[in-house]
């Protein structure tokens, strides 16, 4: 592979990690919304809070394996009291409420994690087992990038799983639809909202880890990574997960090559595209809500 | 003639001697005024005191930066708390430091400032990471007729006609310095092919004019083989590093801080890329930890002060700081970013004491009286002289170049200083504002 194709595989390859890491983080904003109709504004954080979580997990002797099999479970249990002790209190009030609600927990989890993990930046290294460059038709790609792409490739799968063959899945996709409706069918729409929670925390809290090795873990960056999710979920479509994964792709793909082509506007091309959308198909490209 | 021999090495031995007893006394000394200094519970003094606001964000994502200068001025009170005080208006007062939470945004800044001014009546504020911020300090304090010690922004603009005030005294290095520092270095390396990736901000941009600028100068055969500048606190530096491979560039160029400048040179390693960065700010225990001995090893880092055991104060420094960190301090500064008394530390230290040799010095507080001694000062400090240029309030002084090699003194898990580079004060000194009258006399 000559200079320059190798170039272009590359960026190819990581718009793709890239686009698999945003998706990972959409993919729980946008199941919450979908289900729920809640904007959890502190959906970041909690992405922000598992990748503290992994940063202790391997201080305290753990490995990153087991960081990312505790680091999720720890994130969705916090996920699940703020469901069960907060979110459901207010619930009736309306959305504008739990707006609100999740913006308070946004900045409770920020001074937290100050509290907590100090303001110092925190590294953690890729884990040995893959560590090091992988051939792949020549080009020298980073295996842990690899890695990333296979995971989220892999939880998509398992939630394609579970959404569209398990009873589960289809008592979600039919509270997206219209949740009264479930409800009055005998479902125990409480606990589904807050299983559907936790499995958003979860997914938040899978991209937290997974970004650890790459990303130093400080106090920003729920706000570094917050924004982009947001756009991926309103131009992929409010509850749309492959609204989510066709959108994270694509912006992942537009953020490489746009700093290869067009790099002085590069950040600003997904505003640009999300504007685009919104003029055109304000619910989004794969979305049914507005 | 036998006799003069034995006279001779007499003196000698006892000249010897002599400069080892004051060495280890002086130690001795710094070590028992510094003992119990706890910079996570400092003692904060009462009754009529030198009151010194420090700004800067102790809340939010940039609070690291608070932590990191407040050590820095309580190692400064304390050491001089602990000798009496500071002589000013004929008695011996202590020094109180009152922290100022900027919270990085500049209408925060001017909040505290004034909180600071009004409410707290400072003799003296001092402060603050980003240019922006700094200069909404500085605006404030001359609104007052305060002293503000512009100790760590370095944007060259910050003093420039437009920006000049007489109550603003700027004690770090400077833009033109730091991009000036690595042109001269790179003067007699066999390196000519450069990538200038830095954040895109006014700092960014003027770093790499100015780098541009110094390397025509200096190396006139060199070539800028790529140029890019990326967000602040950007997520994923992949697709700039493939820019970076394919450019063929031998050493990448940026002025990159916390938390990119930590991403981007891990990245950089994960990703296979090892080239050198010439850089100001990769050189923190946490960003060189990371990437280890190998990762580390190459960097070429420019800065105001590095830590070296060339004379008897840096030593005494060293070693007190270094035993207390070990010993006695708690979180969060018992970590590996405080091991040595390092960098922008280590100057923040240095321009303290000079700051309060000024105000012993004027014997008061009055901002007129400081202005007067402070404007041409020169101060023999532990990192070389410092001379304050009377007519923009800018230090002119020494820089430091390094490049990155193991084993060193200071570390043994990454690469780091090894032999320095001295950067002449004539050759770096900052160029003169253009437009700023006082400077035409």
């Amino acid at each position: 592979m000559d200079a320059t194709t190798a170039m272009y595989v590359g960026q190819i390859m990581h718009g793709l990690a890239y686009g698999m890491l945003l998706f990972l983080v959409a993919s729980g904003l946008t199941l919450i919304f979908g289900m729920m109709g809640i904007l959890n504004l502190a959906h970041a954080s909690f992405f922000m809070l598992s990748a503290y979580f992994c940063v202790s997990v391997i201080h305290m002797g753990g490995n990153f394996w087991l960081a990312l099999l505790a680091a999720p479970i720890i994130t969705a249990a916090i996920g699940v009291m703020v469901e069960r002790f907060l979110l459901r209190g207010i619930h009736a009030s309306g959305h504008i409420g739990e707006l609100i609600l999740t913006v308070g927990v946004m900045m409770v989890i920020m001074e937290a994690v100050q509290v907590f993990w100090g303001t110092d930046s925190h590294m953690i290294s890729v884990p040995p087992a893959l560590a090091g460059m992988v051939n792949i038709f020549g080009l020298q790609y980073p295996l842990y990038r690899l890695f990333v792409i296979f995971l989220a490739l892999a939880i998509l799968g398992l939630l394609v799983l579970f959404l569209f063959k398990t009873k589960m899945g289809m008592i979600i996709r039919a509270g997206v639809s219209d949740a009264e409706m479930v409800e009055a069918l005998g479902i125990n729409m409480p606990l589904v909202f807050m299983m559907v929670f936790a499995a958003g925390t979860w997914l938040a809290g899978v991209a937290g880890v997974a970004i650890s090795p790459l990303l130093s873990v400080f106090p920003g960056m729920a706000d570094q990574m917050g924004m982009d999710a947001f756009v991926v979920v309103v131009v992929g479509g409010f509850g749309s997960l492959l609204g989510a994964f066709v959108s994270a792709l694509f912006f992942g793909l537009l953020n490489s090559f746009g700093i290869q082509f067009l790099p002085r506007i590069a950040p600003v091309l997904m505003f640009v595209f999300m504007v685009l959308v919104l003029s055109f198909k304000p619910k989004g490209l794969f979305g049914e809500r507005e | 003639m036998k006799r003069c021999f034995f006279l001779l090495r007499g003196v000698l031995t006892l000249l010897v001697l002599g400069m080892l007893v004051s060495g280890a006394w002086a130690s001795d000394a710094l070590m028992d005024r510094m003992a119990d200094f706890d910079p996570s519970n400092p003692v904060i003094p009462e009754g009529d005191t030198i009151k010194i606001g420090h700004l800067n964000p102790f809340s939010g994502p940039a609070a690291m930066n608070g932590e990191l200068y407040h050590i820095a001025l309580h190692w400064v009170a304390h050491d001089l708390n602990k000798q009496g005080g500071v002589m000013v208006d004929g008695k011996l007062k202590k020094i109180e430091i009152i922290k100022g939470d900027t919270m990085s945004k500049p209408i925060n800044a001017k909040k505290a400032a004034e909180r600071l001014i009004l409410g707290d009546k400072v003799d003296l504020l001092w402060g603050s990471t980003g240019s922006h911020i700094s200069l909404v300090c500085q605006q404030t304090a001359a609104k007052y007729k305060k002293i503000y010690v512009s100790a760590l922004s370095i944007s060259d603009s910050l003093m420039d006609a437009e920006n000049f005030n007489r109550y603003t005294f700027h004690t770090p290095w400077t833009t033109s310095q730091a991009a000036k520092s690595l042109a001269y270095f790179y003067a007699k390396r066999p390196e000519k092919k450069f990538y200038i990736l830095c954040q895109d901000y006014s700092f960014g941009h003027d770093l790499a004019e100015k780098f541009k600028g110094y390397l025509k100068e200096f190396r006139p055969d060199a070539e800028i083989v790529g140029e890019d500048y990326h967000p602040l606190f950007t997520k994923d530096f992949a697709p700039y590093l493939e820019k970076v491979k394919a450019s063929g560039a031998e050493v990448i160029f940026s002025g990159d801080w916390m938390p990119d400048s930590v991403n981007l040179l891990k990245q950089s390693r994960d990703s296979g890329l090892n080239l050198p960065f010439a850089n100001m700010y990769m050189d923190d225990p946490i960003t060189l930890g990371v990437v280890g001995v190998e990762g580390s090893a190459g960097l070429v880092n420019a800065n105001q002060y590095m830590i070296n055991d060339m004379d008897s104060r840096t030593r005494e420094l060293n070693k007190v700081w270094h035993e207390l960190h070990e010993t006695k301090w708690e979180e969060p500064y018992n970590s590996s970013l405080y091991v040595w008394p390092l960098g922008v530390v280590a100057s923040a230290i240095n321009t303290t004491y000079w700051m309060m040799d000024v105000v012993e010095r004027a014997g008061t507080t009055d901002p007129e009286k400081i202005i007067e001694t402070w404007e041409g000062d020169k101060y023999d400090s532990f990192a070389g002289v410092l001379e304050m240029r009377a007519c923009d309030h800018v230090t002119v002084r020494d820089t430091y170049v390094s490049e990155f090699s193991s084993p060193t003194k200071w570390f043994d898990n990454f690469s780091y200083i090894d032999k320095i580079v001295i950067v002449p004060s004539y050759v770096v000194e900052p160029p003169v504002p253009e437009g700023l009258d006082r400077c035409k006399k």
